[in-house]
């Protein structure tokens, strides 16, 4: 009843500098919002532990920085993450464009992770530079989730954070009833091979 | 000990270390379905530091003479993968031992008598002494590789899960979480009214011992005694098998008899599932429950206790059951204490020996940590002081309250060394023992025991209300009489939506606690920038590292993905790990110094908490040229001072572009011929070191050029022609012929040969150069004291140069024979290109 977390993942947000990424971490994790921005210089992560369908998930949020030159190095941060949250700026096309970079920059650092895309700064319609229904369409072919969200007056983030929490918990589970069948072949001939491999990066 | 026990016992021991001591033995086993006569294994406990494990021997002889007549067939450690039956075989003076370890099965016919009985008690007491300290079975490894062959396999199992002898890591669980989950527990525990309500249910508690008789009545009138069915049943016996099999190898068919006989008679009502099921040879509990009830019931376990022969034997003790029902935790207690009227310490001895070693390996542990314990049974306490005779006419009188004050229980528990914070209902049943067999009349044996309230139910805890207390006479087949009790307990049953508010804004706010443990530290630059780095001059910067958080902050610089290093070898970072004190400061020195050539430098560094974030600084710069780090091919292509060179005609030369103007370096020429002329003289001049700013002086006057003379000492000026040499970007003798110059240094013409053959003209005529200066120098060694020899070993290295720098010089001697060749034999024209 008193167990402290029954699954432990590893989530990443990646983006261009200034889209907010910081800040949607500190709105889930914290409940807060600072209009001042400081750049992130490094990485950093919070934890934060969310119930869905009565499974405590125990998550460890990692931020990176944004900055270009960084993006050897934040690289290999993807190591053993369970899921990425790709965020860019919806009062800025550039960010936008550059999203394809960053989902490249996922495949050549993972090999099976859940994805969701995510447009902050939804909060001043007059600024929004990149339309719904454009992100929409690119999020399809591209089969991602798309969210619109604003940190600074909490739209969606909470939602947004629940929903890759949960694509992660469905693919472990699925990749266990997977691993369970496999194994129960394998096991006729031999009894030592016990999964050890991560799947996941 | 018998006398060829003894023997063997000895025999056995030399087969261990000294420190492995041999408990017990037991000849003459056999091993079931093996050939006829294979009466010849040894059961052996072995005790090493606390630490027990069972051995499996095999004689070669029937009697062994000697330890080589002893191999080891299986080694079982006594741990909790670890338990061990007997199965009796019906009209054979043998049992079957079987034990389990994990999937293991041994099975071993041994005969029933004083030696198996002596073996399994220590087995016993063994088993406990391992499960009650922390035991490592490491010293076991050894004997696995000694293992005759044909058992291998089937103990290759515990050898390659190996999880007996080492302690698995935890599962990553983040950073600082480590007592998230008992913190949680106990704030869950300290908030339990705001999401629990009490709830009442009955819990029917009952005692009797059965003095050995089989179940040939049934139960009905005692257990289903109460109108509505109770959600509870916590029916312990007494006795249930006396026989010699039951006591020692703690088995009997009776158990299942019993069990049945109990399930028959409980209340038909309702319908019910057993949870628990402990027993200890004659002692049995079973924990029943209402099937309403049983998926609230958790988190069950059970222990027993022997207290009887040798102080742990299990004919008398306890054996009990806990559980947790919704969110209360109850645990019930069958006794069965020391018999005989004037061993009532013996029995308030045996119910310390029952708190204190009942354990049920898990939290909680011990039956005193329970919010509601019930204790029942036989606990043998008799009344005192009065005759058989007046206790029965007090009996007929029916002056139970009179007789109760001589009872010993009472007694005992008034002076506080008995069931102090227990209560008992009121008694207003007659004693339950001791009766003839089938009847109603008290002991007529010639013994003439007196009545006695031997059979009683106690409680403790709060909310707990007791219903009725009553013994129950139609059940006729014991000398004792059943005894039950109805309590109506207040269990705290959860309200599951309040449940998981209240969870999840603990989970909240111990994420933020550990959110806010994380270690957090600032520095005050990120960037880190130098301007003009110059050759061997270091600049240094200092960033500052703040810990702004609560708890110390670990730091340390770690490599980046796929380096080495975590930093470029141009960069020295002083300390480069350490660990700074909420509020406190740490200044961490960056320190350049260039030895390369690079026209920038750049590196990102990671700060890496310890458990806790990452930080990068970069450190940039521009770097100033210098024709240190040129190569010689670079340096004869350029016409001016280095600093004064076209970007284009420097590009030029650094491609080999533009024409060679030098058949030597300007820069070289230079240095050589200062010495030439005030140098030759000079003694030890290579060997002292110059100022640092006077080095400095002579780099800038050749980068940058100057109508003043050289500065500084003929001394400074070698030490500047060592450094030349030493830093250009490719030695003298370029890395790739070194081996093959090194091997032909017995013989000049093959040196000569290699010279001429493999060396580009720019090299060789740098070579050569160098060499006829140094010979110039041995014309002088009356002044300047070197030898050829010494001037060798000293340029060998240098002309030589190794690829790694700092690290000790390679094939020294080999260098210095090669140089040394050409310090002694005439350099004439054949060398020199036209």
């Amino acid at each position: 009843m008193a167990r402290d977390y029954d699954h432990l993942f590893k989530l990443l947000i990646i983006g261009d500098s200034g889209v907010g990424k910081s800040s949607l971490l500190l709105r889930f994790s914290d409940n807060t919002f600072t209009g001042s921005y400081i750049t992130t210089i490094g990485v950093d992560f919070k934890i934060k532990t969310v119930n869905i369908d009565g499974q405590k998930v125990k998550l460890q949020i990692w931020d990176t920085a944004g900055q270009e030159r960084f993006r050897t190095i934040t690289s290999t941060y993807y190591r053993g993450t369970h899921g990425v949250v790709i965020v860019y700026d919806v009062t800025n096309g550039e960010t936008f464009a550059n999203v394809k970079r960053w989902l490249h920059e996922i495949d050549q650092n993972c090999d099976v992770v859940n994805r969701v895309l995510v447009g902050n700064k939804n909060d001043t319609p007059d600024r929004k530079v990149v339309l719904t229904e454009d992100a929409q369409r690119f999020a399809d072919t591209m089969n991602i989730r798309l969210f619109e969200t604003s940190a600074k007056d909490n739209i969606n983030v909470e939602e947004m954070f629940m929903a890759i929490t949960k694509l992660v918990l469905k693919s472990k589970l699925e990749m266990k009833e997977l691993h369970n069948a496999q194994n129960d072949v394998v096991n006729l001939r031999e009894k030592k091979k016990s999964g050890k491999k991560s799947k996941c990066c | 000990m018998l006398s060829i026990q003894q023997d063997v016992y000895n025999i056995v021991q030399a087969k261990f270390l000294a420190a492995e001591i041999v408990k017990s033995i037991h000849l003459n086993v056999s091993v079931v379905d093996g050939p006829l006569e294979n009466n010849n294994r040894i059961l052996t406990l072995v005790e090493y530091n606390k630490s027990f494990a069972l051995f499996v021997l095999v004689s070669s002889r029937v009697q062994p003479i000697s330890f080589s007549d002893l191999s080891i067939e299986s080694v079982i450690p006594l741990d909790q993968n670890f338990s061990f039956e007997t199965e009796p075989v019906r009209g054979q003076n043998y049992v079957i031992l079987i034990i389990r370890y994990k999937q293991n099965r041994y099975e071993f016919k041994i005969e029933i008598g004083k030696e198996s009985c002596n073996f399994a008690a220590e087995i016993i007491h063994a088993k406990e002494v391992s499960l009650n300290s922390s035991t490592n079975f490491t010293w076991l490894e050894k004997y696995f590789g000694t293992m005759n062959q044909t058992n291998k396999n089937s103990n290759s199992s515990i050898n390659d899960q190996n999880d007996f002898v080492i302690i698995r890591d935890g599962m990553a669980q983040g950073q600082a979480s480590i007592n998230r989950e008992s913190m949680l527990k106990y704030q869950l525990k300290l908030r339990e009214p705001e999401f629990t309500q009490k709830q009442e249910f009955t819990i029917f508690v009952g005692t009797w011992n059965v003095n050995g008789q089989p179940p040939t009545a049934s139960l009905k009138s005692w257990l289903s005694c109460v109108e509505t069915p109770p959600d509870l049943y916590a029916i312990g016996f007494q006795e249930i098998d006396l026989s010699k099999e039951a006591f020692i190898f703690n088995d009997t068919p009776r158990e299942a008899e019993w069990q049945k006989s109990v399930m028959d008679g409980i209340h038909p009502n309702a319908k019910y599932r057993l949870v628990a099921l402990s027993r200890l040879v004659g002692m049995q509990l079973a924990v029943i429950v209402n099937n309403q009830h049983y998926q609230y019931v958790k988190n069950v376990s059970m222990d027993t206790v022997g207290t009887g022969l040798l102080g742990k034997m299990g004919n008398k003790g306890g054996v009990a059951v806990r559980l947790e029902l919704h969110n209360t935790s109850l645990c019930f207690v069958n006794c069965h204490l020391a018999a005989h009227v004037d061993e009532f310490e013996r029995r308030n001895q045996d119910y310390k020996d029952i708190n204190a070693r009942m354990n049920f390996r898990r939290n909680p542990q011990a039956i005193k940590d329970h919010e509601q314990v019930y204790w029942l049974g036989d606990l043998n306490y008799r009344i005192t002081d009065l005759t058989n005779l007046q206790v029965k006419t007090l009996l007929q009188r029916n002056e139970v309250t009179t007789l109760l004050r001589s009872d010993q229980l009472n007694q005992q528990r008034e002076r506080g060394n008995v069931l102090l914070d227990y209560v008992e209902g009121d008694i207003a049943f007659h004693p339950t023992y001791k009766f003839d067999l089938n009847s109603d009349i008290y002991d007529t044996s010639e013994k003439a025991r007196p009545p006695a309230w031997t059979d009683r139910i106690l409680w403790r805890g709060k909310g707990i209300h007791q219903v009725h207390y009553k013994s129950h006479m139609e059940l006729k087949i014991s000398d004792h009489k059943p005894v039950s009790a109805l309590f109506k307990s207040e269990i705290s049953v959860v309200d599951q939506n309040r449940y998981r508010r209240v969870h999840e804004d603990l989970l909240k706010k111990m994420d933020k606690h550990e959110n806010e443990f994380l270690p957090q530290v600032t520095v005050d630059q990120n960037e880190v920038v130098f301007n003009s780095v110059k050759f061997r001059e270091p600049q240094s910067r200092e960033i500052i590292i703040a810990n702004t958080g609560v708890v110390p902050a670990d730091f340390e610089f770690i490599n980046k993905l796929n380096e080495s290093t975590y930093c470029k070898d141009w960069l020295r970072i002083v300390p480069y790990c350490g660990s700074i004190n909420p509020g406190e400061k740490c200044d961490v020195r960056l320190e350049v110094n260039l030895e390369t050539d690079l026209d920038n430098i750049d590196d990102i560094l990671i700060l890496h908490l310890k458990g806790g974030k990452d930080m990068f600084i970069t450190v940039s710069g521009s770097c100033q040229k210098s024709c240190f780090t040129q190569s010689l091919s670079t340096l004869v292509r350029i016409q001016v001072p280095i600093m004064h060179s076209k970007k284009e005609d420097f590009n030029s030369a650094r491609n080999n572009q533009s024409p060679i103007l030098y058949s030597v370096p300007r820069e070289l020429w230079l240095l050589v011929d200062h010495l030439y002329r005030h140098g030759l003289k000079t003694r030890d001049l290579f060997e002292s070191s110059a100022l640092h700013e006077e080095l400095i002086r002579i780099r800038d006057w050749l980068d940058y050029g100057s109508q003043d003379p050289l500065p500084g000492t003929p001394q400074a000026v070698a030490e500047t022609l060592v450094l030349l040499l030493s830093y250009i970007k490719e030695p003298v003798i370029p890395f790739e012929l070194q081996d093959v110059c090194i091997a032909a240094a017995s013989n000049f013409q093959n040196c000569r040969q290699l010279l001429i053959q493999k060396l580009n003209d720019i090299h060789r005529t740098t070579f050569i150069y160098i060499c006829m200066f140094l010979q110039e120098l041995v014309k002088h060694s009356n002044d300047n004291g070197y030898e050829p020899k010494t001037l060798a070993s000293l340029f060998g290295d240098i002309l030589l140069r190794d690829q790694i720098r700092n690290a000790k010089p390679q094939a020294s001697r080999g260098k210095a024979n090669f140089v040394y060749n050409f310090l002694v034999n005439d350099l004439s024209s054949s060398l020199i290109p036209k």
